[in-house]
């Protein structure tokens, strides 16, 4: 699943549950039938505008990567 | 519906008072708002209460009649609004309505959080509530940062800066010195403002509202019958709720709140004033970029331009339309659930000359814009001299 970045942000503050993730980035992603889902970044940083790659559903979150172009 | 007006407000202190519990603070309230307007408990007739979490951060519930009773408000309808961060707008909407269509003549409404007595991993989770819990709160999305995705997209957009978001927390900071209620009565330099802890990117520390314990209340009554009260009622001259999607990867366009929008166009049309008209305001300043959306969707400023209005001081106190004289959520505090009537408080003082160093020159007539969550719930009200 292929998406584009619509917007993003790195936490730093986080509640217990996250604690130990952080700093962890968090990404709205438009997806190509134009639906749009919030998720977590699993590798490098990305920026708005970036393309995005859904590599792993952890909990029903899904995860991204960079889409290599 | 008949007219409306307030007659008296009371509200506590807002800091961090270890010492306090929920009820204690909303009875300071209460009782300082029936004793400022010589009203007796026996004379409310409905007692309305705004309040987020008061459960989770107290283990309390049922709360309004725990602190009615409290106050002497005995034997009628005490109702909790839980409406997110507008929870006590959400209060005086509901109050207004009753009051308007002939239901009451006099009713009470308070809003009250304790939040100090939990840690602040526990406060950020609590708040979260707020959010969508199935998606992007799971995802470890926290208030500050749905904000502050906010904020990355109005700078993607609009070229907002860090420095315009940075003016609006040094320009509340430094209205909220002058404000003896203030739970952070302390100036911050641009340097400061811009160099705070990270928070979630862009947003640092000095972007973010405090967290809080307070509380506040306002009475209401007709306003044929006000001056039997007061000889300074404050007309309550429009006041809407709107709603949208809670999460914000539902929204069209993050970078501006339809029901903001919506609110704001109801209210202006029952008081028959456009954004022009409005002398000042307090604003839902949650977050520094909250107040910059705020004050677009409002229509003080065209869509896009509120960052730079804001930076070249348009918003001061001493600018053409003053925002958030108090300090704001920023700097006088951010109770959740007494955001919203603290709003109308400060609105009701300003409006009857009684704002002490934080007085504005033009203060006859004002805004209040209480935001829930991420742009979900919003209570917009326009007070006025009678």
């Amino acid at each position: 699943m292929i998406g584009s970045v619509y917007t993003e942000t790195v936490v730093h503050l986080a509640p217990e549950a996250f604690a130990k993730d952080v700093p962890y980035q968090v990404v709205i992603v438009t997806l190509e039938d134009g639906t749009r889902v919030t998720g977590r970044v699993a590798g490098d940083r990305v920026t708005i505008g970036d393309l995005v790659e859904r590599v792993e559903v952890r909990d029903g979150v899904p995860f991204f990567l960079k889409a290599s172009s | 519906m008949r007219p409306v007006a307030v007659i008296a407000a009371g509200k506590t202190r807002f800091g961090a008072f270890p010492d306090r519990d929920l009820r204690s603070l909303a009875v300071e309230a209460g009782e300082k708002c029936l004793k400022n307007g010589h009203v007796s408990p026996s004379q409310v007739e409905a007692f309305y209460l705004g309040n987020f979490a008061g459960p989770s951060f107290t283990g309390q519930n049922h709360l309004a009649p725990y602190i009615s009773t409290a106050l002497g408000i005995r034997d009628v309808p005490a109702t909790r609004f839980e409406a997110a961060c507008a929870s006590s707008g959400s209060a005086f909407f509901h109050a207004f309505s009753a009051v308007a269509s002939g239901l009451y003549d006099c009713v009470m409404v308070a809003g009250v959080e304790k939040m100090t007595s939990q840690p602040t991993a526990r406060v950020t989770e609590i708040l979260a509530g707020a959010g969508d819990c199935s998606g992007e709160i799971k995802a470890g999305s926290t208030f500050p940062s749905l904000f502050a995705m906010i904020a990355r997209r109005h700078m993607y957009q609009f070229g907002t800066t860090r420095e315009q978001l940075a003016a609006v927390a040094v320009k509340n900071h430094a209205n909220g010195a002058l404000n003896p209620d203030a739970h952070m009565r302390k100036v911050i330099t641009m340097d400061q403002a811009l160099n705070g802890r990270p928070v979630a990117e862009p947003l640092g520390v000095f972007d973010c509202s405090l967290i809080s314990d307070g509380a506040a209340a306002v009475i209401m009554a007709p306003l044929d019958r006000a001056r039997d009260f007061t000889n300074k009622p404050v007309r309550i001259l429009g006041v809407a709720q709107a709603s949208d999607f809670v999460a914000l990867d539902q929204k069209p366009d993050i970078t501006t709140f339809p029901a903001v929008r919506r609110a704001a166009q109801k209210a202006y049309e029952m008081a028959g004033v456009g954004p022009q008209d409005i002398q000042f305001a307090e604003v839902h300043d949650c977050f520094t970029i909250a107040e910059i959306v705020a004050i677009e969707d409002l229509g003080f400023i065209e869509r896009g331009l509120g960052g730079p209005w804001s930076q070249s001081g348009h918003t001061a106190r001493t600018g053409e339309k003053p925002v958030n004289a108090s300090g704001g959520l920023k700097s006088k505090g951010h109770p959740v659930g007494a955001t919203g009537v603290a709003q109308i408080c400060d609105l009701f003082a300003q409006i009857r000359c009684e704002a002490g160093d934080m007085q504005l020159k033009r203060n006859s007539l004002g805004l209040a814009q209480n935001l829930g969550g991420s742009g979900a719930s919003c209570v917009v009200s326009i007070l006025g001299n009678v």
